[in-house]
């Protein structure tokens, strides 16, 4: 669970930053940017709501190293 | 001769000696320093061990000699002692270690010199960490105060990471085996991490030695994982710092360094979306600046066009009461109706009267 929340964090920023790019560029246009905007603004808040609920998946290792194997 | 004492031969006596050794002193620690220090054929290593009244021959692999050891140097050697079949004493060498923050030191640089030669630290043999791992490898001691603050500072800053934690010894004899091994473990496993994490606290030259070890500095040269190390204080620098790709100055920077904080990357998102705003908000201002100066064009155009037809209109109504009949006959003069034909009727209209009259003549003029 821990690994598919961190995948949608990565690729959700990476669609947050090419609407950014969209809205600094020449395609810019007032028709679509309503939309765009309403778009990265629920990216955002769902950006934002996964960071402040995923946990790490912590696991110490029950192999004892003070010997070869 | 009475005989109630043992009789053996001398090969016998050596035997029986070296039974008796390893039986009372199968290992044994000798502080002592180091003389007539020599390696042959690259593969043996002989010295003395010696203090103010005595010395002892040693003997070791040079597998064994895991940090440079020069005449003068003062040593701690785990060893057995044994008696040779020449009947010579010695102590064969499992372990040994610089003893002493001065002879730390020494060892360090000459170790330091011969690896750096070998190109080991090189900057161009560095690889980047991933930006936001999802698997790493800890080696540690999960007891260990650096740890504790190592994992704090992942909890805090970010999640969703899958961690695997090596337990191992950070200080003494086993360490560098156990972290060597450790290192091993996270190369080979069919999942491998993204990152290797080498945590340990603070501590004396002595307690960080083990991070100073040439076969644990080669293999954290050779592992195919990139590896990121956060050990003591700021100020200490090991040879295993050297190796690593990213060597982080404590525990807790290593956490910063791994991971990015989730808190400034929200605040980043937030930022993002109010200049979306804002440059949205623009463009909007812009469009609605462009349309009222087309609109102030037009007014203008079509008052300029107004005032053009009300002028035209005040010209032709000028020119039109210039010509207007009733002025005429306001001057004296009269319309004239009907043919000049004799005896016909001919009406007469002046400014005031309309008169009928009876032709009498007609002549041309």
């Amino acid at each position: 669970m821990s690994g598919k929340s961190k995948t949608s964090i990565r690729e959700q920023l990476e669609q947050l930053e090419a609407l950014t790019a969209w809205f600094e560029s020449e395609d810019f246009t007032l028709e679509e940017a309503m939309d765009k905007f309403r778009e990265a603004e629920k990216l955002a808040s769902e950006i934002e709501t996964e960071l402040n609920n995923f946990r790490h998946a912590i696991t110490v290792l029950k192999k004892d190293f003070s010997k070869d194997s | 001769m009475e005989n109630d004492s043992l009789t053996v031969s001398v090969s016998e006596l050596v035997a029986l000696t070296n039974q008796t050794l390893e039986y009372a002193y199968p290992s044994i620690q000798v502080v002592g320093e180091v003389s007539s220090f020599k390696v042959n054929q690259s593969k043996f290593v002989f010295f003395d061990l010696k203090d103010g009244e005595s010395s002892v021959g040693c003997f070791m692999t040079v597998f064994s000699l895991r940090m440079p050891i020069e005449d003068g140097m003062k040593v701690i050697v785990r060893a057995a002692p044994k008696l040779t079949k020449w009947g010579k004493y010695s102590l064969t060498i499992q372990q040994i270690r610089p003893v002493g923050a001065g002879n730390l030191k020494k060892s360090f640089e000459l170790l330091k010199a011969k690896l750096s030669q070998e190109g080991l630290f090189t900057l161009e043999r560095k690889r980047l960490l991933p930006r936001m791992p999802q698997r790493i490898g800890v080696i540690s001691s999960v007891q260990a105060a650096g740890y504790a603050d190592f994992m704090k500072i992942i909890e805090e800053r970010w999640g969703g990471m899958h961690i695997e934690v090596a337990h191992v010894q950070v200080q003494g004899e086993p360490a560098a085996d156990q972290m060597m091994r450790a290192l091993d473990y996270f190369n080979q496993v069919a999942n491998a991490p993204e990152v290797i994490v080498i945590i340990r606290g603070g501590g004396s030259s002595d307690d960080l030695a083990a991070f100073n070890d040439e076969q644990l500095v080669r293999r954290v040269v050779a592992s195919r994982v990139p590896v990121l190390t956060g050990i003591g204080h700021e100020v200490d620098q090991s040879l295993v710092d050297m190796a690593a790709d990213v060597a982080a100055s404590t525990p807790s920077n290593a956490a910063e360094r791994l991971v990015p904080d989730k808190a400034a990357m929200i605040r980043e998102v937030t930022q993002t979306i109010r200049h979306l705003a804002s440059r949205t908000e623009s463009a909007i201002d812009q469009l609605e600046h462009e349309r009222k100066s087309q609109l102030l064009n037009m007014l203008d155009s079509l008052e300029k066009e107004t005032t053009k037809a009300i002028e035209y209109l005040a010209h032709q109504k000028a020119v039109l009461r210039a010509r207007d009949p009733h002025d005429v006959l306001q001057r004296g003069y009269a319309i004239l109706r009907g043919k000049p034909v004799i005896g016909q009727s001919l009406e007469l209209e002046t400014a005031t009267q309309i008169v009928t009259t009876e032709v009498k003549d007609v002549r041309e003029k």
